[in-house]
């Protein structure tokens, strides 16, 4: 049934979603980004991202989310290390521990967030009572860094995870008898043959992180605005829903990239999540 | 050793996955309203969440979208996965690349440009534009999960079950279906989970009146979340744990590595029927909750944390009048959606500034007295400072009243406090919460120089706004309510606060004092309205005459605590001091300087919010 032709039409109908859910609700956003209130084209809407304000909003998404992918990958590797050589019998338990989160509400979980960093919050009571130094990071770009690492987290372990169970244990095991050394195994052959999911994790941290205004606005008191922000106000509270798309433009610029790099390294969907 | 560091490293991880969620548990349990302090365990969160009909119907929204979603997108995933897999690769990189799309794109773009599809295409915003969005973000999951399942299938088989006899689908059905199957489960049990836990896109897509958990959550961020809501999420994680638990200790795979019957039973199956429970419990508490609703209805619309909840009961008990009830955060939320007339609401509790705005366009009912004759309990001066809103006294009902002013820990601040300057003192740094809202915003700036808090004046309002950037470096956070939970949990020094919010927060914590500030502020009024598009006019005015009973009065002062101008019900308080509190009830003298908001029309108020938006971008 591999090449069977009548098989496609199976896809008809997801190509008619795609093209009505997907495709066109894009091409709006273009169309809203690149036209003035009155319909007429207009590149202000995109140039709107040169103001002070806006620069600043982008630039420090843009470092707080390459921070938290940084900080994530960091943890993940180890871990999904960890993880892929445990029981076999095990794997599903382990990426339900991951999953499992997700039934709390992602709202309820970051605003636990603040119940535990506030000043005289859960954290700071322990560390009160074992007579350490206070940490003092709520409502800064540390806590929405937390709060970035905290919930994407599983974004980045699941791809590296599934890349590693699929490693050929043979594999390495040559490279071994070969005379290769701890290191040089893991340079030579596990890093690279897991890279799919290394950079199919980097882009299902980096994307939301980039975007986000939920975490944002929980952990940084209302005071630190990212360029998720500004898109939000622009729709929900200005309503000038032309700079609002034309921004959102901008921000997809990077998605792109992000798309771009990933269809480079991941060509068959391998380093899914799943 | 090696071993041990790996333990200690996996259970950093698991502390730091499972630490926000313990909280959230142990909040559950928390017989104190909010979160900043223990009350002493109890359950009652957890009766009371039953009770809840907002709550219920939110969690009914929340199933019915993630079912109907993970369903249809299972079978349209599955489908377009079976298609997409006898592709040649051209046309299969197109697809996969499509797919990518809504994996990739950030929530925010895929929400926006959803709602601007849905908008364009007239199509209300509701329910159903939730659930197509979250068909379109599930279809990529579902994929995902299934095509990997097809590149391990044997074709072999399939061919050689096409040799024997076996026709097209039957040889589908037979060979290939029961090797997918663990694919198609594990992509809707995501999607499921994915739809579940989405906020982003539903915020974007969902019209008035709707709501699922997240989006009820967040609007209750401001004003604190319902201690209701932890108990619920409570519930539905530990089902959701005890079942991956019997799942997980279920037996293992036989020794041909194919999966036992009763261990697949306890991985996909349970799950499955799990998931159909919380379903059908959703509808039956849909169906109930229809099925006891009289013919009398009232749909009222107030701020959050407004009422006492006894009062509606006894109410509906009264009068056998069937209330709706929903809540608003803050005027201007709730005006665009009166204006639209999208829902008749019968009565609703702006404030005197949107009074101002609702008469101008015409948007409200005048009151037929005669059906309200309990007004005469509300204190004359009352009525008298409507009139600045309300010229005739013709279409509000004086609720709540109060004013803006300083709250401050005495243990934390040395000096007294008697002018808004404090709040750009350097000392403080850090110590100052701001209130998150234009109006109230400029409003201190603006008093603090001596400027009227109704302004248009484009030189003193670019005075406030530069006034406001300095101080930003000193506020530690912009907060509407949670001003309260704040204070009391010692997280600041200062804070900008409601004077009825004050009067709750000293009941819990004793070192805070609250004061008008010398230079004036303001004073404002809260009143019920009946909207002109009102279906039920006369259950509005019986429900507004029980509201204006002293003893009901009463009661919603003591749940409340904001200020009540219900004369006959002031004189029912026993606490001498709360009786005659100038916090509660300020004399004339205290008010020297306040003034009223006034509706400085739209022009003006787009200036204020771009000046604002200045604020908060710096």
């Amino acid at each position: 049934m591999n090449k069977n032709k009548s098989n496609r039409i199976l896809a008809g109908p997801y190509l008619f979603w795609s093209v009505a859910f997907i495709l066109i609700p894009l091409a709006m956003i273009v169309y809203y980004g690149f036209t003035n209130e009155s319909g007429g084209f207009t590149f202000a809407n995109i140039a709107e991202i040169g103001s002070p304000e806006n620069l600043k909003a982008l630039g420090l998404a843009l470092l707080l989310s390459f921070i938290s992918t940084l900080i994530c990958l960091i943890l993940a590797y180890p871990l999904a290390m960890i993880l892929s050589e445990a029981n076999v019998n095990q794997s599903s338990f382990i990426v339900m521990i991951f999953i499992l989160p997700m039934w709390m509400n992602f709202l309820l979980r970051t605003l636990a967030w603040q119940t535990l960093l506030e000043k005289n919050g859960v954290i700071n009571s322990v560390l009160d009572f074992l007579h350490m130094p206070n940490l003092q990071i709520i409502n800064t770009p540390y806590a929405i860094i937390l709060g970035m690492v905290y919930n994407f987290l599983p974004f980045m372990v699941l791809p590296i995870y599934n890349a590693l169970i699929k490693l050929d244990k043979d594999v390495i095991n040559a490279a071994r008898d070969l005379g290769a050394t701890q290191k040089q195994t893991f340079l030579k052959i596990i890093f690279p043959l897991t890279l799919p999911g290394i950079i199919s994790g980097i882009t299902m941290v980096f994307v939301p992180a980039l975007t986000t205004f939920v975490i944002s606005d929980l952990l940084g008191g209302s005071k630190i605005l990212l360029i998720g922000n500004v898109i939000e106000q622009k729709f929900k509270q200005g309503s000038n829903w032309n700079v609002g798309s034309g921004l959102s433009l901008v921000m997809m610029i990077f998605i792109l990239l992000s798309m771009a790099i990933m269809n480079k390294y991941d060509k068959d969907g391998e380093g899914g999540m799943f | 050793m090696k071993h041990i560091g790996r333990k200690i490293y996996l259970a950093l991880i698991f502390i730091l996955m499972y630490a926000p969620i313990a909280t959230l548990v142990v909040l559950s349990f928390n017989s104190s309203k909010t979160r900043a302090k223990w009350g002493g365990f109890t359950l009652k969160w957890y009766s009371s969440m039953l009770a809840d009909s907002s709550i219920m119907n939110a969690l009914y929204t929340t199933l019915i979208i993630a079912f109907l979603s993970a369903l249809i997108a299972t079978v349209i995933g599955t489908a377009a996965s079976v298609g997409i897999h006898s592709m040649q690769a051209k046309l299969k990189t197109f697809f996969i690349t499509v797919t990518n799309i809504p994996m990739l794109n950030a929530d925010i773009v895929t929400g926006i440009s959803l709602m601007l599809l849905f908008i364009a295409c007239r199509f209300t915003l509701g329910f159903a534009t939730i659930l197509i969005a979250h068909i379109t973000f599930n279809i990529p999951y579902v994929i995902m999960s299934v095509l990997p399942k097809l590149r391990q299938v044997n074709h072999s088989t399939y061919e050689a079950a096409l040799d024997l006899g076996a026709s097209r689908t039957y040889a589908f059905r037979k060979v290939i279906f029961p090797d997918i199957l663990p694919g198609v489960l594990s992509g809707f049990l995501l999607a499921f989970t994915m739809s579940l836990d989405d906020f982003i896109i539903t915020h974007f897509t969902k019209g008035p009146g709707v709501d699922t958990l997240s989006t009820k959550i967040y609007s209750e961020v401001r004003k604190g979340i319902k201690p209701e809501m932890y108990a619920l999420s409570t519930l539905l994680f530990v089902s959701v744990l005890v079942l991956m638990m019997l799942a997980n200790s279920a037996p293992k795979k036989d020794e041909s590595g194919r999966i036992k019957r009763s261990s697949f039973i306890a991985k996909r199956v349970v799950p499955i029927v799990l998931i159909l429970v919380f379903v059908g419990g959703g509808f039956l508490s849909h169906i109930i909750s229809n099925a006891n609703s009289s013919s009398e209805q009232l749909v009222v619309y107030n701020w959050g944390e407004y009422i006492d909840p006894e009062v509606i009961e006894m109410f509906q008990e009264e009068t056998g009048i069937q209330v709706t009830y929903e809540e608003y955060e803050t005027n201007e939320i709730m005006y665009p959606k009166v204006q639209s007339g999208a829902i008749a609401y019968d009565v609703v509790c702006p404030s005197d500034y949107m009074i101002e705005r609702m008469l101008q366009n015409d948007l409200l009912a005048e009151i037929n007295w005669d059906n309200v004759p309990n007004i005469k309990n509300i204190d004359e001066a009352y009525m008298e400072q409507s009139k600045s809103f309300d010229p005739e006294n013709k279409y509000s009902v004086p609720y709540c009243f109060g004013t803006v002013g300083i709250l401050y820990n005495k243990t934390m601040v040395d000096e007294p406090i008697t002018s808004w300057d404090v709040l750009w003192d350097e000392k403080y740094k850090d110590n100052i919460l701001m209130q998150d809202s234009v109006r109230d915003a400029f409003a201190v700036a603006l008093k603090r120089n001596g400027d009227s808090i109704n302004s248009t004046d484009v030189t003193e309002l670019q005075q406030a706004t530069q006034d406001l950037i300095e101080q930003k470096p000193l506020v530690q956070a912009y907060v509407v309510d949670q001003v309260r939970d704040k204070m009391i949990g010692n997280e600041a020094a200062i804070g900008v606060i409601y004077s009825g919010e004050a009067i709750y927060t000293q009941r819990e914590n004793s070192d805070l004092e609250y004061v008008i500030p010398e230079e004036g502020s303001n004073v404002w009024i809260d009143s019920w309205v009946i909207p002109k598009n009102a279906k039920n006019k006369e259950n509005a005015e019986e429900f507004l005459n029980f509201l204006c009973r002293p003893e009901i009065a009463l009661m919603n002062f003591d749940y409340i605590t904001y200020s009540t101008p219900n004369k006959a019900g002031r004189e029912l308080i026993e606490d001498d001091d709360i009786r005659n509190s100038r916090i509660a009830f300020p004399t004339a003298e205290d008010l020297k300087d306040c003034e009223t908001f006034k509706f400085l029309g739209d022009e003006a108020d787009a200036y204020y919010n771009e000046l604002w938006n200045k604020v908060k971008a710096s």
